[in-house]
C-alpha cells in the first residue's frame, strides 16, 4: 500500500473498494475460524494539514490512513482487534487475537449484532462528499489560512499559540455477519485556534474554538467568521476582576450549556446507564424530567453539524429525532446492545448523539443579562461533575460579570458549584439568540438559578 | 528496521529524520460481572520529518517496505518546500547536544510480550470479581488494564540511530458504592514502565480491592468539605497533577514562546524556596515512574530537567528547534504518540522532589485544615490559573485526622500557590501512572511527588 507522493496516492474510491473487499474476506475468515458473528469497520483517510505556531507556519502534513477493527462473537463472548496495515494476512492475525480474547471472556447472553432489518443500508447523506472539496490542495490551505491569520494576528495582543486547518478526505464503512452493510464517504475542511491574550506582563486565560465547512466555498468566510468570535473573546478576557460570592442565578453560554446541562442530561437518558442501573430516568419516558423550557433533538441529516451521518456505531440507519420535548422525557437512547439487555428497540444513537439542538426559547439575550442585578455568564465549566449525583464544582472560565444587565468584565478565579438537578428545573429563561459550538452543538443562552458562586479569596 | 532507515537516510539532501514505530495495546474492561472490552491493537508505521529552509515537512506510511518509505521521504520533502516558500525567517538550526546511539531494551518487555493475553484478561475479570464481592454495598465493580507495548527506531540524516523496546502497563480498580439511593466512588490505580510483577508491587495498588471497596463504603457516611481558602496537605497524586498541569505546560517551550506567564521568568522566584520541580526521562528517584523513555522521538538522550530549583525558575522544556533558539541543550521532552504524529513538546514523569519533613509532623502541625487525597480530573491555564477534582479529603483538626469528607475542587494560580508551600515531606509516591495527557496528541506520563502544605481554594458551597 503507498500513498504518499502525489502521483502514487490512491483515491477514496479505490481505498473503499479494497477494504470492502478486505472486509469480506475478514468475515469469512472470521466464520472459518468458528466465530458466531462478526462486525467489521473500516475506514481510510486521507489528511492534508498545515501547522501555524507562534503566528508562523511551522509543518505542512499529508498522511494517509487505513484501519480495520473486528469484534467476534463466540459462545456468547466477546473479543476484538484492530489493525492498521490492511493484508488478508493481517487481518487473519487479527481474526484469530480477536477469538483468542473471546474464548477467555465472560459469557453474555446479550451479545447482538444489528440484524439486517433494524440495518437496512442508510441513505446517502449527499452533502457530505463534494469532490471540489476533496481536491482542495496544501497550496489553497495556505491561501486560506493566510487571510485568516491576518486577522487572527490584527491585534498584536492576540498570543497565537495554534492554528491549524485541515481537509481529511474519508471512507467509513460498517459489515456484519449479519448481513449489514453501511457506507458513507466524506470530504470535511476544519480548522482550530488556541491562544491566549498578553499584554506586557498580563496573560489571560487560554481559549481554543474550531469549526469546519463541507464545501471549498465556505471555508474561508466561516474560518474568518470564527477567528473573529476567537479574537474578540480573548481580548475580552483582559483585567479580569474579583467576582462577589453568591448563591443564585448564572447564565450560561451555548458552550457551557452542553458542559453543565446536556451532558448529564445525556448521561441519565442513555441506555448504558439504564441498564446498569445507574441512571435516574430509567422508568421516566413520557414524564417531566427537567424544565419545560428545554427541549433536546438530534439532526444525524442536517448538514449544518459536523457529526451528521448515515448510521450509528451499530450500522443502523440514524433519523432526526427529539429526546425532551418541553422537560419531558421522549426516550432512552439505546444501542442494540443496551436495547436488548432493556428489552427495549435501539434508537440509532450508537456512537450518538451526532448532531444536538436545544432548542431556543422566547427572551432575547439581552432581557436575561439585565434579568438579575448581577449575574455570572458562564463560558466554560472546568470542573468535577459526579453524573450520578449531579453535583458539579469547578471553575467558570471565560466568563464575564454583568451588572443590571451592563458587562462587568471579565472574572478570575471564579468558582461555581450546584447541581445538575437543581439548575435543569430551575430554567428561568432562555434565550431566542442561538450559536453553534465548534461545529457540533446549536444551542441557545440559558439561565438558570440555585448556583454557588464563589470568587476569589 | 534501524539498519534499513539508515540505508533510507544516506543522499538525502537536507535534513531527514525517520522513525519507525510499532503499538501492541492490550486493553481489558471487566465490569459488573461482564467483559466490556477484551480488545488487541497493533498500530504500525514509518513517521518521515523533512526540514527545508525553516520549514517543516511531514508524511507518514502505514507500509514499511523501502519503497513506501522513499515515497513518504519525498513527500514530506516537497510539503516543507511548499511551506518553506511561504515562512518567514531565517533556516532552522536544530541543537545537536546528547544525539542517541542506542539500543535500548526496557525492563519488563520480555515478561508482558511472553504471558498470554487470555492469562492477563483473566486475572482482570477475577480482580473485578473479589471487588463485586468485596462489600454489600457494592453497586458497581470496574477493573481495567491496558498495557501499551512500543517498539521504536529513529534514525536521522545527522546521527541519530537508537531503537528501543518499552513495556508500559496500568491497572485500576474503581468502586462504586450505593445506600438509599447515595453513591460514592473509590478508585485506585497505578502505571509502570515494567512488567506484570512490577506494576502489581506498585505501592497504589497494596491491598487494593480492600482499599477501594472501603473508600467507596465509607464516603457514602461522609460529608462534603466547606469552601473557602484553606490550609491543606495535598498527597502525591494531587502533587503531580500541580506538577504537571498548572506549571509543567507554562514551561513548555512551544508555549513558553506563545506567550505563557513563564515567559521570561527564568531566574526569578515562582515558588517557595522549599520547592524543587522536576520532569525527567529516567527514574531519578523513588521506583515505579511509567514515563521512563532512554530517548525522545527525535532521538535525543532524555535527562532529568530541574524546572525549578529551591523556589526559582531554572529551565523550561526543550525539543532541538527550541533549545537552539534558546541557547541551550535539548531536555530530551519531543514525543510523538504514533507513528503518524509530528514530535510536540511534551512532559514525561513530572514531580516536586522529596522534602526534609515527615507526613506525621505536617498533619500535627495543622489546626484546622485539610489532607486531600487522590487525583480527579484537572486543567490548568496559560496564566497558571488551575482547577483539580480529588479523590476524597481528611478534615484536619487540632494536628489530627478527624473526619473522611467527599471530594473537593481546589483552583489557584499555580506560582502563587507554590509561595504558600512551608513544608514538604520526605515520603514520596508516583501516583499518575494511568494518566495521559492531551495536547492534540495523547502521551504517557507519569507524576508524582512528596506531601505538600500549602494554602489553596477548597470549592464548595455558598449560604
Amino acid at each position: 500500500m503507498s500513498y504518499n507522493t502525489d502521483k502514487d496516492v490512491e483515491s477514496i474510491d479505490q481505498a473503499a473498494e479494497t477494504l470492502e473487499g478486505l472486509a469480506a474476506y475478514g468475515l469469512e475468515a472470521a466464520k472459518k475460524l468458528g466465530a458466531d458473528g462478526a462486525k467489521i469497520a473500516t475506514s481510510a483517510s486521507f489528511q492534508k494539514r498545515l501547522v501555524v505556531e507562534n503566528k508562523q507556519f511551522t509543518l505542512a502534513n499529508s498522511l494517509a490512513s487505513r484501519n480495520i477493527g473486528l469484534l467476534v462473537h463466540k459462545d456468547h463472548k466477546k473479543g476484538s482487534a484492530s489493525i492498521n496495515t490492511v493484508s488478508e494476512d493481517s487481518i487473519n492475525t487479527a481474526v484469530a487475537s480477536a477469538l483468542a480474547l473471546a474464548k477467555y471472556s465472560v459469557p453474555d447472553l446479550t451479545l447482538t449484532l444489528a440484524s439486517l432489518s433494524e440495518a437496512p443500508r442508510a441513505k446517502v447523506l449527499p452533502f457530505l462528499y463534494t469532490e471540489e472539496l476533496a481536491q482542495v490542495d496544501l497550496v489553497a490551505i495556505q491561501e486560506f489560512m493566510q487571510e485568516v491569520l491576518g486577522r487572527l494576528t490584527s491585534d498584536s495582543r492576540v498570543a497565537l499559540d495554534r492554528f491549524e486547518m485541515a481537509v481529511d478526505v474519508s471512507f467509513h464503512a460498517l459489515a456484519s455477519s449479519t448481513g449489514m452493510r453501511q457506507s458513507e464517504r466524506q470530504a470535511m475542511a476544519s480548522w482550530s485556534f488556541m491562544g491566549m491574550g498578553r499584554d506586557g506582563e498580563e496573560v489571560t486565560g487560554f481559549d481554543y474554538d474550531s469549526g469546519f465547512a463541507l464545501s471549498r466555498g465556505a471555508i474561508l468566510a466561516a474560518s474568518l467568521k470564527d477567528s473573529d468570535a476567537f479574537v474578540a473573546k480573548l481580548l475580552g478576557l483582559f483585567k479580569p476582576r474579583q467576582c462577589p460570592s453568591y448563591k443564585g442565578a448564572i447564565l450560561l453560554t451555548p458552550r457551557a450549556v452542553h458542559e453543565l446541562l446536556v451532558d448529564s442530561l445525556l448521561y441519565h437518558a442513555g441506555g448504558r446507564q439504564v441498564m446498569d442501573g445507574k441512571s435516574r430516568w430509567d422508568k421516566a419516558v413520557g414524564q417531566r424530567i427537567v424544565s419545560p423550557q428545554l427541549t433536546l433533538r438530534d439532526h444525524p441529516h442536517d448538514p449544518r453539524f459536523s457529526g451528521a451521518t448515515g448510521f450509528d456505531g451499530d450500522g443502523v440507519p440514524t433519523k432526526a429525532q427529539t429526546f425532551v420535548d418541553r422537560g419531558v422525557l421522549q426516550m432512552i437512547l439505546h444501542d442494540c446492545y443496551s436495547a436488548k439487555r432493556c428489552k427495549a428497540k435501539t434508537t440509532a444513537t450508537s456512537g450518538g448523539p451526532f448532531a444536538l439542538e436545544v432548542a431556543a426559547g422566547t427572551s432575547s439575550k439581552a432581557e436575561l443579562l439585565r434579568s438579575h442585578k448581577q449575574l455570572l455568564v458562564v463560558d466554560r465549566f472546568s470542573g468535577n461533575a459526579d453524573p450520578i449525583k449531579g453535583d458539579f464544582s469547578g471553575v467558570a472560565k471565560g466568563s464575564r460579570l454583568f451588572a443590571n444587565g451592563e458587562d462587568a468584565g471579565s472574572v478570575t478565579e471564579t468558582m461555581i458549584a450546584g447541581n445538575f438537578f437543581t439548575i435543569a428545573e430551575e430554567i428561568l429563561g432562555v434565550s431566542r439568540e442561538t450559536e453553534m459550538v465548534s461545529g457540533s452543538f446549536l444551542s441557545p443562552y440559558i439561565l438558570v438559578g440555585g448556583v454557588s458562586v464563589t470568587g476569589a479569596l | 528496521m534501524k539498519d534499513t532507515l539508515q540505508q533510507l537516510v544516506q543522499g538525502q539532501q537536507g535534513f531527514i529524520e525517520l522513525r519507525y514505530h510499532k503499538r501492541t495495546a492490550n486493553s481489558f474492561v471487566a465490569q459488573k460481572g461482564r467483559v466490556d472490552v477484551a480488545n488487541h491493537a497493533i498500530t504500525e508505521g514509518v513517521g518521515v520529518r523533512a526540514l527545508v529552509g525553516g520549514a517543516w515537512g511531514f508524511a507518514a506510511t502505514a507500509d514499511i517496505s523501502p519503497q513506501a518509505i522513499r515515497r513518504a521521504i519525498a513527500q514530506a520533502q516537497s510539503n516543507a518546500r511548499m511551506l518553506a516558500k511561504v515562512k518567514a525567517g531565517p533556516a532552522l538550526i536544530l541543537a545537536r547536544d546528547r544525539l542517541s546511539q542506542q539500543q535500548f531494551i526496557g525492563p519488563g518487555y520480555a515478561e508482558l510480550t511472553q504471558m498470554k493475553l487470555e492469562d492477563k484478561l483473566a486475572q482482570v475479570v477475577n480482580y473485578e470479581r473479589q471487588l463485586a464481592a468485596a462489600s454489600a454495598r457494592m453497586h458497581t465493580a470496574r477493573c481495567q488494564y491496558k498495557e501499551i507495548l512500543e517498539e521504536k527506531a529513529i534514525v536521522t540524516s545527522d546521527g541519530v540511530a537508537c531503537s528501543l523496546k518499552l513495556a508500559q502497563p496500568e491497572f485500576s480498580m474503581t468502586a462504586i458504592a450505593e445506600k438509599d439511593g447515595d453513591r460514592t466512588t473509590g478508585h485506585k490505580g497505578a502505571g509502570v514502565s515494567g512488567g506484570w510483577n512490577c506494576l502489581f508491587k506498585h505501592p497504589s495498588l497494596d491491598h487494593a480491592v480492600e482499599e477501594t471497596a472501603r473508600i467507596a463504603v465509607d464516603l457514602l457516611a461522609a460529608k462534603y468539605p466547606e469552601g473557602g481558602q484553606k490550609t491543606v496537605i495535598l498527597a502525591p497524586a494531587v502533587v503531580g497533577l500541580l506538577c504537571h498541569e498548572a506549571i509543567g505546560h507554562t514551561v513548555e517551550a512551544d508555549f513558553v514562546k506563545s506567550g505563557s506567564v513563564a515567559q521570561g521568568k527564568i531566574g526569578h522566584r515562582v515558588a517557595s524556596d522549599l520547592v524543587t520541580m522536576a520532569d525527567s526521562g529516567c527514574e531519578t528517584i523513588s521506583g515505579y515512574a511509567v514515563g521512563n523513555l532512554p530517548f525522545d522521538d527525535e532521538g535525543v538522550e532524555t535527562e532529568n530537567t530541574i524546572i525549578i530549583k529551591d523556589g526559582i525558575l531554572s529551565s523550561y522544556l526543550h525539543n532541538r528547534e527550541s533549545a537552539q533558539e534558546f541557547g541551550v541543550a535539548p531536555t530530551g521532552n519531543a514525543r510523538a504518540w504514533l507513528f503518524n504524529d509530528e514530535p510536540l513538546i511534551r512532559m514525561r514523569n513530572t514531580y516536586l522532589l522529596p522534602g526534609t519533613s515527615r507526613l506525621a509532623d505536617m498533619i500535627a502541625g495543622v489546626e484546622d485544615g485539610y489532607l486531600v487525597e487522590g487525583a480527579g480530573s484537572g486543567q490548568a491555564d496559560a496564566n497558571g490559573e488551575f482547577m483539580f477534582g480529588t479523590g476524597y479529603v481528611w478534615r484536619i483538626r487540632g494536628g489530627k485526622k478527624v473526619e473522611l469528607l467527599r471530594e473537593a475542587t481546589l483552583s489557584g494560580i499555580a506560582f502563587d500557590v507554590l509561595q504558600t508551600v512551608d513544608a514538604v515531606s520526605q515520603e514520596f509516591l508516583w501516583d499518575l501512572g494511568t494518566g495521559y495527557c492531551g495536547k492534540g496528541q495523547a502521551a504517557k506520563v507519569d507524576a508524582g511527588g512528596p506531601y505538600v502544605r500549602c494554602k489553596i481554594t477548597v470549592g464548595g458551597e455558598q449560604a
